[in-house]
């Protein structure tokens, strides 16, 4: 560290100083705005799970798409809630990387409101949104709320990684299960590898019935017919 | 003065160039990620659920295909070669697995291997043995070439042994009838596996290497045991298209056209001396994405009314013989009350126009019910759901009902078939009694690898009712549309772009709604007519001709052919005595005797006499089948033993029109943010150690 180390006869010019102070005031901007961006993608996860909140409190009283802010192109579907590890978060209608910034993201048409039928598949970021992956365990109680306000309870029964490149996420859509995704590796540093890991968790209690769960609000029993862009929606 | 100026520079360089490439680093992770998957699929094991993934750091480009194909279409029967280069642009020695379609009748009888001048021509095995010719070659240096057959329309060419820039061509050779239909003449060939959707629980041991092991992305399935087969790696397109095809086309059509056209690709016709065309693509680079097809329609006055070819093979006579129904002026069946359950496909690959030409052909095919009849729409993916649970009266409140449910469907998920096919063909006991014409309509691109389960289903449970199948997309699979369709008794159509919609339903709508001629029989004078192909002989529909193909010691001089069209008799007497000579009868009865006993397989009939029966036939005739391969080995060993054979399985594009992620299906599910994190907080630090260094003192 000490630069008389490294030779006596070496004066500096001002030239010299002053490009140190330019070159390491660059650099530190540089280093810090990329530090910004990456907590910036943090900020927008937590940030947008707030205002989904109020939209999914709005959808459940109006049974109607509510956007969280005037601008979004994406709307909640439901709402996930894992208690033991203290999980409370929107899922948007879709799985494009626009979306998952915001929040978990429903992948296909699988719709909430059938779940009695159909499975459903819930994507989100590895270190964001879905990092609590890692903790679930075999066994865990997941609820899900739709957009009737139904509770659906599912129970995880295996975790498992998986490679995108050569399996067809179509595949494991026959059961009405409840699979969660996310990519692996969960420390990764690079985002783009073809590893997904894959909750899976079957419907244990009867579905379709109104619950009054301690950690959420049932909205308006309201039935009807709703159209949510451009696939149908049977609301009951 | 500045003695430490360029141990500054050198070191600002450093810190620069070294944050530039950090930030670069993942843009050129992501893609290298995107680039390995060939050396992760051919490294994968079979393992169940918990696969692992090589990290593939060594990146050696595959063999680049080429392809030219060249059409002789003389009549009735076209005579086609494909002919695949397979160049090397790495410095290593490589081997390369091409997993490619054909056209589903297509009778595959000559593989030639071409080095420079020097041409090796293939020779008929048994599968199994074939292949143990092709290890052995290979495992010496020799250069050798393989061709088995996946599917009736999936084949798999293995060329081993490519020198590095030293390219091997593979010429496969194959014969097929002209299909014949309401007064044109089509011809459709293939240029890419459409990805198929594998359904079942993959194979949870690791097996040993079988027949059955192959290089693509599938796992092999209990219900599709071969699936790795027939599941070619497929080439993202966001990284361009690959595998360019050029295609030479001969016509001779042997009677006088009105048009010569293709709905899929833009062709340039050349007009020559009697009567013949040659045919090329207008584009100078053509992309295996989609299938080709070529439709020419005579001068309705020179349409001929029937034709009958033979050839001579080791004593046996061997006869072709298409004739054309009269055309009856019957009521059109509109006044025959129908049942007509719309069956639809809304899985992944069906995403984007596929869906949107299917929607239109839906809509089309509703407006042309009546109140007399009833109807019901039933759509699949993962799973299935029908609009009713039975059929309803096609009212003007049902079919808007049903129109607005068209709208709404959207593709996405797995392709599900049996529970629809299941579905489709339930009949309460009330429905079986009414005795009513029940039609089928099923709508999908057919890209499933359990195909032989799903005819199973249909030949067992089709009964009275009446399966129509309508291809949709680029690259349907054809083997599906036309054996559904025979054992749904019905007939197949193709719809490959949205501008075809109209016409091609208009053509179908004319079959579903005149009466079809059924109870065909044929009688021949003096002799028994064995061996005579199709058997059982299907319905024939509105514009379809009859073809037959038989053997025969002793020839009959004439057959009478009869049939009902709605209650009357239809009788006619063909001779056949005048029958003009030509080659490729024989290995078109050959083929078409395959196909039936294949079809038998399917009916669980005693398997093992009706392989030894196919084989036999199969290598008589030089066949490629699902028992036999074609392997051509050049003996010259060539690669020095010291050097390793790397093997590729050659990429293959996604077909037209498709969506990569609606079909593979996983969503991105990370964010950069650790590596800017990262990044960011390791540039600071070194800034600071860096600025501390020179201003310390200061």
């Amino acid at each position: 560290m000490d630069h008389m180390d490294l030779g006596p006869a070496t004066p500096r010019g001002p030239v010299t100083i002053r490009m140190v102070w330019i070159v390491g005031s660059l650099l530190f901007v540089l280093g810090s705005w990329l530090i910004g961006q990456g907590l910036w993608i943090h900020v927008k996860a937590a940030a947008a799970q707030w205002l989904l909140q109020q939209a999914w409190d709005e959808t459940l009283k109006t049974q109607q798409p509510a956007k969280p802010w005037p601008w979004a192109d994406t709307w909640p579907v439901g709402r996930l809630i894992v208690p033991r590890l203290g999980i409370n978060q929107i899922i948007l209608a879709d799985a494009s990387g626009r979306s998952l910034a915001f929040g978990p993201g429903k992948v296909g048409n699988g719709k909430f409101s059938d779940a009695k039928n159909e499975s459903l598949i819930v994507s989100g970021h590895r270190d964001t949104h879905f990092s609590f992956l890692r903790d679930v365990q075999p066994g865990e109680i997941i609820n899900l709320q739709t957009v009737q306000g139904d509770w659906l309870r599912y129970v995880v029964e295996e975790t498992a990684m998986l490679d995108s490149q050569t399996d067809q996420l179509l595949r494991y859509q026959e059961k009405a299960n409840l699979l969660l995704i996310t990519c692996f590796p969960f420390d990764a540093l690079l985002p783009g590898g073809p590893l997904r890991y894959v909750v899976t968790a079957r419907p244990v209690a009867p579905i379709g019935i109104h619950q009054t769960e301690a950690t959420a609000r049932t909205g308006g029993g309201s039935r009807g017919r709703g159209m949510i862009g451009s696939g149908s929606w049977e609301f009951r | 003065m500045h003695v430490r100026s360029p141990r500054l520079f050198f070191s600002m360089f450093f810190l620069i160039s070294s944050w530039i490439g950090g930030l670069a680093l993942p843009f050129v992770a992501a893609q290298s990620t995107e680039d390995s998957i060939q050396e992760s699929v051919l490294k994968k094991p079979e393992g169940g659920i918990f696969l692992k993934t090589s990290s593939g750091k060594t990146q050696v480009p595959a063999p680049l295909l080429n392809t030219t194909v060249t059409m002789t279409i003389s009549g009735f029967i076209a005579r086609t070669t494909v002919s695949q280069q397979f160049t090397n642009p790495s410095s290593e020695w490589a081997e390369g697995i091409y997993v490619f379609p054909l056209p589903e009748q297509a009778a595959v009888d000559h593989l030639r291997m071409r080095i420079g001048e020097r041409i090796i021509e293939g020779q008929i095995q048994e599968r199994a043995e074939a292949k143990k010719t092709y290890a052995t070659a290979k495992a010496k240096g020799q250069r050798v070439s393989l061709l088995e057959q996946e599917r009736p329309n999936i084949f798999t060419a293995s060329v081993a042994n490519i020198a590095p820039n030293d390219p091997i061509t593979v010429d496969i050779e194959y014969q097929e009838m002209v299909r014949q239909d309401q007064g044109r003449f089509m011809l459709r060939f293939p240029m890419v596996v459409g990805p198929r959707y594998i359904p079942g629980q993959p194979h949870s041991i690791q097996e040993s290497p079988t027949l059955q092991t192959g290089h693509g992305w599938a796992p092999n399935t209990e219900q599709v045991p071969d699936a790795s087969r027939i599941t070619p790696p497929v080439q993202h397109p966001r990284h361009g298209l690959i595998n360019p095809m050029t295609l030479h086309i001969d016509l001779a059509p042997g009677m006088l056209l009105q048009g010569i056209e293709s709905p899929t690709h833009p062709i340039t016709v050349t007009k020559q001396e009697d009567n013949t065309y040659h045919i090329t693509l207008q584009d100078s680079l053509t992309y295996a994405d989609r299938d080709f097809e070529l439709i020419w329609t005579p001068l309705s006055s020179d349409t001929p009314q029937a034709t009958v070819f033979s050839e001579k093979q080791d004593g046996e006579t061997y006869l072709f013989l298409q004739l054309m129904p009269p055309v009856t002026s019957s009521p059109s069946q509109e006044t025959i009350p129908r049942e007509v359950v719309f069956v639809i496909d809304t899985s992944g690959s069906m995403a984007g126009s596929s869906l949107t030409q299917a929607k239109a052909a839906l809509t089309l095919a509703l407006s042309r019910l009546t109140p007399n009849d009833s109807f019901n729409l039933i759509q699949f993916n993962s799973v299935t759901q029908g609009l009713y649970s039975t059929s309803q009266p096609a009212s003007t409140s049902r079919i808007q009902e049903a129109q607005r449910y068209i709208n709404g469907l959207q593709a996405n998920g797995g392709t599900e078939m049996r529970p629809a096919l299941v579905q489709a063909l339930a009949q309460t006991p009330n429905q079986k009694e009414q005795h009513r014409l029940r039609q089928i309509i099923f709508i999908t691109d057919g890209l499933i690898g359990n195909e032989d389960a799903l005819f199973t289903i249909l030949e067992r449970d089709i009964g009275q009712n009446r399966l129509f199948t309508v291809g949709i997309g680029s690259a349907p699979n054809g083997h599906f549309m036309r054996k559904a369709a025979q054992f749904g008794r019905g007939t197949f159509t193709y719809i490959g772009t949205t501008q075809e919609v109209q016409d091609k339903m208009n053509l179908l709508f004319l079959k579903l709604e005149h009466p079809a001629l059924t109870d065909i029989t044929i009688q021949a004078s003096h002799s028994r007519m064995e061996d005579m192909l199709p058997n059982p002989l299907p319905d024939l529909y509105a514009g379809e001709p009859l073809t037959l193909a038989f053997r025969s010691s002793t020839l009959p001089p004439s057959i009478t052919i009869r049939g009902k069209q709605s209650g009357t008799i239809w009788e006619t007497t063909q001779s056949l005595v005048d029958a003009k000579s030509r080659r490729g009868i024989a290995v078109h009865w050959a083929r078409q005797t395959i196909a039936k006993l294949l079809d038998q397989q399917t009916q669980n009939k005693d398997k093992t006499m009706l392989r030894q029966s196919i084989l036999d036939l199969a290598l008589k005739h030089h066949l490629v089948s699902r028992y036999t391969s074609l392997v051509a080995v050049d003996i010259t060993p060539l690669r020095p033993d010291a050097q390793s054979l790397r093997t590729h399985a050659l990429k293959t594009n996604l077909p037209h029109g498709m969506q990569y992620e609606a079909i593979f299906g996983w969503p991105q599910t990370a964010t950069p943010a650790t590596i800017y994190l990262v990044l960011g907080t390791l540039m600071l630090w070194i800034t600071w150690i860096w600025a501390r260094q020179h201003l310390a003192g200061r």
